[in-house]
């Protein structure tokens, strides 16, 4: 090779590249978020090739039969499904802007915290808003825009072992307010000394979602529709101050959603009482043995009387990213599968990976929530209770008007942790609210 | 004479531009390392430096922020907090890591099938984590896991392993050394194998014993690797991340929220900014710490 160039020359053409790519790479996406979706999109025939993301499991199964059903409705329609931990993945995704998906699958509870990233759909949701749960609305909307598609509402209900209950003598109709549970846990213990009857829960993420279903049971939630601070309040003071009476009579066992202590014990007859939500039907029907078809499920009782007899604990909706190759798409799927009888059939009724039909959650599409017409069959699992009827007439007494905060998750490090240090007796109701609210303050929402 | 000159003044201009000028191809064929070491080592380092004087989250423009995330960390109870899980950890594992893996690594020594022991050993390296975690989950569980009925058989109190911050601060460094340990022992072996054996033969015939020699010959010889392993188990402890995350998830009371793990919650949180500050405050402990361990172990080795 006779081409000879100068080392200054070279040094300066590398430094100069090395400038110019590092700046330019540096310099981050320019998208502003909320983009929205034309209205008009949706009259277009559909064609072309997505990417979708959804948990992996047997979900992911049955989405995939669901989406079978919409591409069987449009030919010209490729969808690739791939089974992604999602949490894990997504807020990296989004913020890189590589290998960004057309659509996921989300949960609630951590929607805010992405909503900057994502379409806003108001325009395409508004001819469905008076058939969306009022729940399910409030959490999909993030300052007044619908960020994501709303799938499955998941009341809360009282799990409770009939066996145990019946011998008794506890009368499960009579279960209509927390300190009626208190006085059923008592007597439940009288007659088998080695209950501890309630299930209090020791996942410091669970704890807080589970509070929140308390919480929105009476109409509360941490923050105001005004984004104010209200976790120092009423609701979440009386669930603590209930759950501390559990503690200290010795009436609850602490333990992880789905460990080896809580199946072990929900299968011995130490826990009875599982105030929690719909989804804990996966339990009896997948984890549990011994005790597989003796839990029933009833509405959750009040905490005054004459209140709601339900709350809402987590739920998932379905998300289409600003920076999605072809948003548009992933639209029409997800009205397929959300507000089409077609779509939303094909995921809760009876298909090759639930015979009987997927009973972990309710649609938050109201026109599917016919108690007549159940999307799945009675449960083996819960002795051939037919939980449908439960779930939807607890779905109807859901309080709306919720708002999940954009910190919510960030949360989980103070409110949490403080909710577990109540459960094992290292701080009071007031503590945990009053050091809750400040952690958060100060380190979440700054100074006010 | 004329044309002399002209020669010479050609051949010192010519000479002038060799000196000068250079050949392209040594530079194009240390290229590929340039540009993959730049796009890959030089350019994050540098964007996440930049980044840790912004609170970006992931959308729209830069904002600089000076030093504010780092005020933010060093005067945050939540780091510190973090910090001293790890250090905590480090106190756990690495001391342990190194007298273990010293001790099988100078049994194997000499031992027949050695080649079968080094594979068993590193098998826990290998072994998918998220299998070993469950089975650590059930192994470690309060009222139904193993390790509490042999507690119970010996008459010793059920000690909550998993709800408790002690415990599980303990049953998250049993993983991290039954998973590290087995490479520490194949870096030792290595080191070991370049003690001429002449040395030991001496000492044997003047009378030295096993520890004498364990003590005098073995451990100054391998002081180098041991620093090695040292630095490695550092930067193991500090980086730890999945070992909490699967077993206890950072719990109870974010007990076992490493360095690592908090570090992670500002990614998934989008708080990049912070999470590149709280990065690089990172990479200066470890450092601190891993040249610390190097001249603690240089200044025995010198002694």
């Amino acid at each position: 090779m006779t081409t000879l160039v100068s080392r200054r020359s070279l040094f300066r053409g590398a430094g100069a590249a090395l400038v110019a790519g590092g700046l330019a790479a540096c310099a981050p996406g320019t998208t502003t978020g909320n983009k929205a979706l034309p209205t008009t999109s949706a009259t277009k025939p559909p064609s072309g090739e997505i990417t979708i993301w959804d948990r992996t499991g047997d979900l992911y199964k049955v989405f995939d039969k669901a989406i079978a059903s919409f591409t069987a409705k449009y030919p010209q329609v490729k969808v690739n499904h791939v089974a992604v931990d999602i949490n894990a993945k997504l807020p990296s995704t989004l913020i890189s802007g590589a290998g960004v998906p057309d659509g996921a699958f989300y949960d609630d509870a951590l929607l805010t915290g992405v909503a900057p990233h994502l379409y806003d759909l108001s325009g395409l949701i508004e001819q469905y808003k008076t058939d969306i749960a009022p729940y399910k609305l409030g959490v999909v909307t993030v300052d007044g825009k619908v960020v994501a598609v709303p799938w499955d509402l998941d009341p809360g209900l009282l799990f409770y072992r009939e066996d145990i209950v019946s011998q008794a003598g506890v009368e499960i109709g009579g279960l209509s307010t927390f300190d009626n549970l208190l006085e059923a846990a008592r007597t439940v213990r009288e007659k088998f000394p080695q209950a501890k009857p309630i299930h209090l829960e020791n996942d410091q993420f669970l704890g807080q979602l589970w509070m929140d279903m308390f919480a929105n049971q009476q109409g509360g939630a941490m923050v105001a529709a005004d984004g104010k601070l209200t976790i120092d309040s009423d609701p979440y003071r009386n669930a603590l101050t209930w759950l501390d009476k559990v503690r200290s009579e010795r009436l609850g066992t602490l333990a992880k959603y789905t460990q080896p202590t809580d199946l072990q014990t929900q299968d011995n007859g130490t826990q009875v009482f599982v105030p929690w939500a719909q989804w804990f039907v996966f339990a009896p029907q997948q984890l549990l043995k011994a005790s597989k078809g003796k839990w029933r499920a009833t509405a959750l009782p009040a905490w005054q009387a004459g209140g709601a007899r339900a709350g809402v604990m987590g739920g998932s909706s379905f998300v289409i990213p600003g920076k999605a190759k072809n948003p548009e798409l992933a639209w029409r799927l997800y009205e397929h599968l959300v507000f089409s009888k077609e779509g939303y059939t094909t995921v809760y009724g009876a298909n090759d990976v639930y015979p009987g039909g997927l009973n972990t959650s309710i649609p938050s599409y109201l026109p599917a929530l016919d108690p007549e017409a159940p999307l799945f069959k009675p449960l083996e699992a819960l002795g051939g209770q037919d939980l449908w009827k439960v779930a939807v007439e607890a779905g109807k007494q859901v309080p709306g008007g919720y708002t999940i905060p954009t910190w919510w998750g960030k949360a989980v490090d103070y409110f949490g942790v403080n909710v577990q240090k109540l459960l094992v007796g290292q701080m009071s109701p007031d503590e945990v609210l009053k050091t809750s609210a400040s952690q958060i303050q100060k380190n979440l929402m700054g100074p006010s | 004479m004329a044309t002399l000159t002209e020669a010479t003044t050609t051949r010192r201009a010519a000479h002038r531009v060799r000196r000068r000028r250079i050949p392209v191809a040594p530079y194009l064929f240390v290229a590929p390392f340039v540009l993959v070491f730049a796009a890959f080592s030089a350019y994050p380092i540098f964007f996440a430096l930049q980044l840790s004087f912004t609170n970006w989250h992931g959308a729209g423009a830069l904002k600089i922020v000076g030093l504010a995330n780092y005020r933010y960390l060093l005067t945050s109870p939540d780091f510190w907090q973090s910090m001293a899980t790890s250090g905590v950890l480090w106190l756990l594992v690495v001391p342990a890591q190194v007298l273990l893996a010293l001790t099988i690594a100078v049994a194997l020594r000499k031992a027949r099938f050695r080649g079968v022991f080094s594979a068993a050993l590193i098998a826990p390296f290998v072994t998918p984590l998220v299998a070993m975690a469950q089975v650590w989950i059930i192994l470690f569980d309060k009222d139904f896991g193993a390790v509490n009925h042999g507690l119970s058989a010996l008459g010793l109190p059920a000690i909550g392993w998993l709800t408790t911050a002690a415990g599980a601060k303990v049953t998250v460094a049993l993983l991290v050394l039954w998973r590290t340990t087995g490479y520490a022992v194949i870096l030792l072996l290595a080191g070991l194998s370049t003690i001429p054996s002449d040395v030991y033969e001496a000492a044997t015939i003047d009378g030295a014993g096993a520890w004498h020699q364990f003590w005098s010959i073995t451990v100054p010889l391998v002081t180098r690797t041991l620093s090695f392993v040292v630095v490695i188990g550092t930067l193991t402890v500090f980086q730890l991340f999945a070992e909490p995350y699967v077993v206890t998830g950072g719990g109870p009371f974010n007990a076992t929220r490493t360095a690592g793990l908090y570090l992670y919650k500002h990614i998934t949180n989008s708080d990049l900014g912070l999470g590149a500050a709280n990065s690089m405050l990172l990479v200066l402990m470890v450092l601190a710490l891993s040249l610390a361990s190097i001249r603690l172990l240089r200044s025995r080795e010198d002694s």
